[in-house]
């Protein structure tokens, strides 16, 4: 049952009760104001009765008087009190109400009347005794039932009393039920459903709610179960897509720290990386971004935007052929529309004024959408490729130089010969040394290249061990003595006495002291002198020295002397020459073993070649 | 005929001169092109052989010279020089020689290709 109808149920019953209360108040009320008339009725007929009482007292007395032993009682007298008599007899009737009284009134009025005719003397005193008598007892009957009138109008009254006082209280208490009724079943549900809101306010969802009445309060407490377990529901996938949130937070910032560490390296890379890399923003042209290298290249630091700008204009480009070229419109147009360059050449102006040639790779950079954002160029600095590309052919060149002119001496000889002198033709011995002589020099040349091409491969190897200084000094003069012979120059050697032994290859070192001394006998003029000498060098080495009186090599030169393939052309007579090989195979040589290369040299006063070789002790594990 | 002989290697000066001489040619030999241009004007060859690399003066620098000089700009000159790739040789041909022989050459034909390179002119 709804509350409304349980409230409703109430109030009709409160309403049925206090009509009826209502009644009851009435039919008692009249009961009580019935009794209350009788008790008026018996009041003023008990005062009739006294009136009557009187009069018969009176007249009693005034019977006594005047009967013997009294007064007579004059007739006026007695006539008065009769009219008093009758007057109070004749209302007294109707106020009786039992039959007993009424009979008891008429046995009074019968003697009273006897009495009226009896003249005074002793038989009216004694009628009037009897009347007396009468009088009495119909008194006494009288005051007693007026007595249980009174008793009974009073406890009618306080019966009344009762009830007027009970009704209210009765309508209190019926009242205090309903709000005892109402507080039951509202305000103790609410009551509970607050506390349990608060609760579940402070956090807490485990409360007790009132058992689901089937009323309104139950769907309230159905309603407020259903929103605790809504907002329960709610609360836990909040939680969870907090969860979720901080997992994915956690996961994009380790995402995050992944790619600035990947941007890092790729920046660590890019910076490292020997070519130049460019990236160019397409909406403004600018470098967005250069490597050192890039500055490197044209001799331009990365620095601010104004000096990135310069970078262009600094690229001072050309083609190979030295056609100027337009880099923005050659390059950057062509990327930006989207097309790739893949190792076109140009050659870039460095600040310092050289022409460096470089090889051209660009590609567009795109965005997710297909847009292109920019490019990136690599420029790669390919002058060491033609520097290699230059010495290869140089190489070619020299090599087919030197390996032809033995050969040509040796075809034409062999030729001449063959087409036919007699064999005492004094050109004929001439003509077969020639040939014997190329020929040798050709097995040099070869060796020679041989050895250079193992020494850069690294796969020369040394066989070190103590030899004394003047095994090497005497294989070295004994290997030169024909070519000094031939050219006329006097070889001397010059030796400290007590040198020690030194740790070297013996053929190695013996080839490097034989090829630096065939380098003076060559430069040599006739008649002079070449000295080899052996001194004690500092820190353990003991130093090998050729010197010639030839014609000196002036002093911005002495830096070509040990590279590949140089010739001093123009400071040298060239008259025997070699293959450019012999001093870088001296140089590796000496260097390979420990020692060091030098030079003394005096344009017009002749050069002093030294090498350096460790002494054997010197050298830890020689035996 | 007189041939002014430049080269620097004396024993391929000697093969040159030996196979020059076989073919009849008067033959003076120099090893570099300083003595060429001291040696031109007083022996007034028919034709010079200049090796491409010598030292002190090389046969360019011999040639150019040669060409500038009016005395002896008209004396034909053939290189004598392994350096026979087509860029050397178009370089010797603008310089006004009149052609180039490769070594090593052949000892026995010599004569007959300078006579051939000079008969062209």
């Amino acid at each position: 049952m709804t509350i409304r109808n349980r409230i409703f149920a109430v109030v009709g019953v409160v309403i049925a009760a206090a009509f009826l209360q209502t009644l009851i108040v009435l039919q008692v009320e009249g009961r009580r104001a019935a009794t209350a008339a009788s008790v008026d009725r018996a009041i003023w007929r008990l005062e009739n009765q006294a009136d009557l009482g009187r009069v018969i007292v009176e007249l009693d007395a005034a019977l006594r008087s005047a009967d013997p032993g009294g007064p007579p009682a004059p007739p006026a007298e007695r006539d008065r009190l009769w009219g008093l008599y009758e007057r109070a007899v004749a209302l007294l009737p109707s106020y009786l109400d039992s039959p007993e009284s009424k009979r008891e009134l008429a046995a009074i009025d019968a003697l009273m009347r006897e009495w009226r005719r009896t003249p005074p003397g002793a038989e009216s005193a004694a009628l009037m005794g009897r009347v007396r008598a009468s009088f009495d007892r119909f008194e006494t009957r009288e005051r007693g039932r007026l007595g249980d009138e009174r008793r009974k109008a009073s406890s009618q009254s306080l019966q009344s009393t009762l009830l007027t006082l009970g009704i209210p209280a009765v309508a209190i208490v019926m009242l205090l039920l309903l709000v005892a009724f109402v507080a039951r079943i509202l305000l103790d549900p609410l009551k509970a459903i607050a506390t349990s809101a608060k609760t579940i306010s402070a956090g807490d969802f485990e409360v007790s709610l009132p058992r689901e009445s089937k009323d309104e309060i139950g769907d309230l407490v159905r309603a407020f179960r259903e929103m605790i377990t809504a907002v329960q529901r709610r609360q836990r996938e909040v939680v969870e897509a907090l969860a979720r949130e901080r997992e994915q937070s956690e996961i994009s910032a380790a995402l995050r720290t992944k790619a600035e560490r990947e941007h890092r390296r790729l920046r660590a890379t890019i910076e490292t990386v020997p070519v130049a890399l460019v990236i160019v923003d397409a909406e403004t042209g600018r470098i967005a971004l250069q490597n050192r290298a890039a500055g490197a290249l044209v001799g331009h630091e990365p620095g601010d935007d104004a000096a990135r700008e310069a970078y262009w204009r600094a690229f001072g480009v050309t083609t190979r052929d030295g056609t100027p070229v337009d880099v923005r419109a050659w390059g950057a147009e062509r990327v930006l529309q989207g097309q790739m360059i893949v190792g076109e050449e140009l050659v870039v102006k460095h600040a310092d004024g050289r022409e460096i040639p470089i090889l051209v790779s660009a590609a567009p950079l795109r965005e997710d959408d297909g847009r292109i954002s920019g490019g990136v160029a690599a420029f790669q600095d390919i002058t060491s490729l033609y520097e290699v590309d230059r010495l290869k052919s140089e190489f070619v060149s020299i090599v087919s130089h030197e390996l032809r002119t033995p050969l040509t001496s040796i075809k034409g000889a062999l030729q001449l010969l063959i087409d036919g002198r007699p064999a005492s033709d004094p050109d004929h011995a001439m003509l077969l040394t020639v040939a014997l002589s190329n020929t040798e020099r050709l097995v040099r040349i070869i060796n020679d290249i041989l050895d250079i091409s193992k020494i850069e491969a690294g796969k020369l190897e040394l066989n070190a061990r103590p030899h004394a200084v003047d095994e090497v000094v005497k294989q070295s003069l004994q290997n030169v003595e024909p070519i000094a012979h031939g050219a006329l120059v006097n070889l001397k050697a010059d030796i400290d006495a007590g040198m020690p032994a030194v740790h070297v290859d013996l053929d190695r070192v013996i080839q490097v002291v034989v090829n630096l001394l065939s380098n003076a006998l060559k430069v040599a003029p006739p008649r002079s002198e070449v000295t080899l000498s052996a001194r004690r060098a500092a820190d353990g080495f003991v130093a090998f020295s050729v010197a010639d009186r030839g014609r000196g090599i002036a002093a911005d030169k002495i830096g070509l002397l040990f590279q590949k393939f140089q010739q001093l052309d123009g400071a040298n007579t060239r008259k025997a020459r070699g293959t450019g090989l012999g001093l870088a195979i001296v140089k590796a040589l000496v260097e390979m073993q420990g020692g060091k290369v030098s030079v003394e040299s005096e344009v017009g006063r002749g050069s002093t070649f030294t090498v350096t070789v460790p002494i054997a002790e010197a050298v830890v594990g020689s035996p | 005929m007189k041939v002014l002989l430049a080269e620097d290697e004396p024993d391929v000066q000697l093969i040159a001169r030996l196979s020059l001489k076989k073919a009849g040619f008067a033959v003076v030999t120099v090893s570099n092109g300083i003595e060429v241009l001291q040696r031109v004007a007083e022996e007034r060859p028919d034709a010079v052989l200049l090796d491409w690399m010598m030292p002190d003066m090389d046969g360019y620098e011999t040639c150019r010279r040669l060409k500038a000089d009016p005395a002896t700009a008209s004396i034909p000159v053939i290189f004598l020089t392994a350096r026979v790739q087509e860029a050397e040789v178009a370089r010797a041909m603008a310089l006004g020689a009149v052609g180039c022989i490769g070594k090593p050459f052949d000892a026995l034909a010599l004569g007959k290709q300078v006579l051939e390179l000079l008969e062209r002119t």
